[in-house]
C-alpha cells in the first residue's frame, strides 16, 4: 500500500481532461476542487440548516455511489458525477457525499450553474437555494443570433 | 354582460402578457409581505413574488385571495416562506427550487410539478397528477388526491392523509410515497424504482409493482415524515416496491440509468 496521502497524489495544477466518455465534473470543468481531496474542509457543513424544512429535505435522495471505480457523489445541477478522493469514514459515507456536493453548489463550482450565466433568460438568484445573498443572473438575456440567419417571412 | 377590461397586451392565446411589470401593491414590512391578489393577474402575482423575493430582501410572503388561479409561485429558486391563504388552481408551486408553501386550501392538477427542493403542505385535497416528475422536497397534501399521484417522480417524498386514486405512482423512478388512506387501482404500475409505503387498502397493484417487507430503515423514515409534519402515523404501513421484472435498463444503456438520478 502506498505511503502517499491522497493529498499528494495529485498534483492538482496539472490536472487535464482525461479523453474518456465519463461524465464526471473533472472532465466537465477541467479542475478539481479542494474538498475532493480533504475531508476537514467539508466537516463543518450543516446540512439541515442548508436545506429547506426540518431534515435533509432534497438530500435525503442524495447517497454515495461510484465513478470510474471511485466514490462519487451525482451532482444534479450539472447531470455528472463528482469524485471524493479523500477516505470516507465507515458508516457515515451519505452524510460525506452529500457534505461535498453542498460544498460543490455553496461555492458556486457547479458546471450547469455556470450556464446560467449566459443562457438564463429571467432574473434569478445563481446560488439557488443554498447561499443566501448569492448574485443574481439573467437579467440582460438576449436570444443568441446565427450569422447570416434571416427569419422566414411571416415572423 | 360587460365586456372584460384587459390590463395590458395579451397573445394571440389571450394567456400571455409579455409587457406587464410587477404592479408593486405588496404591503411590505421589514422580511415580511403581505400580497393581495383579488385584482392582479396570474403574472401579475408571479412577476410581484419575485420581486419581493429577489430584489426587496423579503423572505415571507402572504398571498391573500389567490382565486383558484392556475400557474401561480411557479419558478421560484431560493430559499423562502410563502403562506397562500386559499385554493389554487392547475399547476401550483410547479418548478420551486428551495421554498417553503403552506396552502391553507385545496389546489388542482399537477401542484408542485417538478420541485427541485422545498416544502409544500396543503391543508385539504389535490387534484390528479399531484408532485408529478417530482425531483426532490416534501409535498404533504393533509386530505385526498387525485389519480396519478407522483407520476414520473424522480426523488422526493409525498405525504397524503387521506386516499389516493388510481395509476398512483406510474412510472416512478425513485422518491418515496407515504399514503394514508386507500389507493385505487394499477398503484406503482411500471414503476422503476422508489417506495410506496400504504396504511389503507389497495385496489389492485400495477405491472410489477410488489410488496416488500418494511425494515427498520422504514420505520425510522416514516416516524421522523410523521413527526415533521405533526400528522398521526397509522399503524398499518405496508411497503410497495419495483418487483424488478421490467428491468432492462441497464443492459441497454448504463448511462441512461444516470438520467434519473
Amino acid at each position: 500500500m502506498s505511503d502517499v496521502s491522497p493529498k499528494t497524489q495529485f498534483d492538482l495544477a496539472d490536472r487535464r481532461l482525461s479523453g474518456t466518455s465519463g461524465i464526471d465534473t473533472e472532465e466537465l470543468t477541467g479542475r478539481t476542487f479542494p474538498y475532493q481531496f480533504d475531508q476537514s474542509l467539508v466537516d463543518d457543513i450543516d446540512l439541515v440548516a442548508a436545506t429547506p424544512g426540518e431534515d435533509l429535505n432534497w438530500l435525503e435522495d442524495i447517497h454515495l455511489m461510484t465513478e470510474d471505480g471511485v466514490p462519487a457523489v451525482f451532482d444534479r445541477y450539472t447531470n455528472a458525477f463528482l469524485k471524493i478522493h479523500f477516505e470516507i469514514p465507515a458508516g457515515r459515507e451519505d452524510e460525506y457525499a452529500r457534505k461535498v456536493l453542498i460544498k460543490h453548489l455553496q461555492e458556486g463550482n457547479s458546471y450547469g450553474i455556470w450556464l446560467k450565466h449566459q443562457h438564463a433568460k429571467f432574473p434569478q438568484p445563481e446560488l439557488g437555494s443554498w447561499l443566501q445573498g448569492s448574485a443574481t443572473v439573467g437579467e440582460d438575456w438576449s436570444p443568441p443570433r446565427l450569422e447570416g440567419w434571416q427569419p422566414p417571412v411571416g415572423h | 354582460m360587460a365586456p372584460v377590461t384587459q390590463r395590458g397586451r395579451y397573445d394571440n392565446r389571450g394567456l400571455a402578457e409579455p409587457d406587464t411589470v410587477a404592479p408593486e401593491t405588496a404591503v411590505v414590512s421589514g422580511h415580511t409581505a403581505t400580497l393581495d391578489a383579488a385584482d392582479l393577474t396570474t403574472r401579475q402575482v408571479n412577476l410581484e413574488l419575485r420581486r419581493l423575493l429577489y430584489s426587496c430582501g423579503v423572505t415571507e410572503v402572504t398571498l391573500q385571495n389567490p382565486g383558484a388561479r392556475h400557474s401561480l409561485a411557479v419558478g421560484l429558486l431560493l430559499r423562502c416562506r410563502i403562506t397562500i391563504e386559499g385554493s389554487l388552481g392547475y399547476f401550483g408551486c410547479g418548478l420551486i427550487d428551495g421554498p417553503e408553501i403552506h396552502i391553507t386550501g385545496r389546489v388542482g392538477w399537477s401542484v408542485a410539478e417538478n420541485m427541485m427542493s422545498g416544502v409544500i403542505v396543503i391543508d385539504k385535497n389535490a387534484g390528479s397528477l399531484t408532485g408529478a416528475a417530482l425531483r426532490g422536497g416534501d409535498l404533504v397534501v393533509r386530505g385526498h388526491v387525485g389519480a396519478r399521484t407522483g407520476i414520473d417522480q424522480k426523488g422526493g417524498t409525498i405525504i397524503v392523509g387521506g386516499n389516493a386514486g388510481s395509476m398512483t405512482g406510474f412510472m416512478m423512478q425513485r422518491g418515496r410515497q407515504i399514503l394514508c388512506g386507500d389507493v385505487g387501482h394499477g398503484m406503482g404500475d411500471s414503476m422503476y424504482d422508489g417506495a410506496i409505503y400504504v396504511a389503507g387498502k389497495v385496489a389492485s397493484l400495477g405491472i410489477d409493482c410488489v410488496e416488500a417487507e418494511l425494515v427498520a430503515e422504514d420505520e425510522e423514515f416514516l416516524d421522523r415524515k410523521f413527526k415533521s409534519y405533526r400528522l398521526d402515523r397509522p399503524d398499518t404501513f405496508r411497503k410497495f416496491v419495483c418487483g424488478k421484472k421490467l428491468w432492462n435498463y441497464d443492459n441497454l444503456e448504463p448511462n441512461e440509468r444516470k438520467l434519473v438520478l
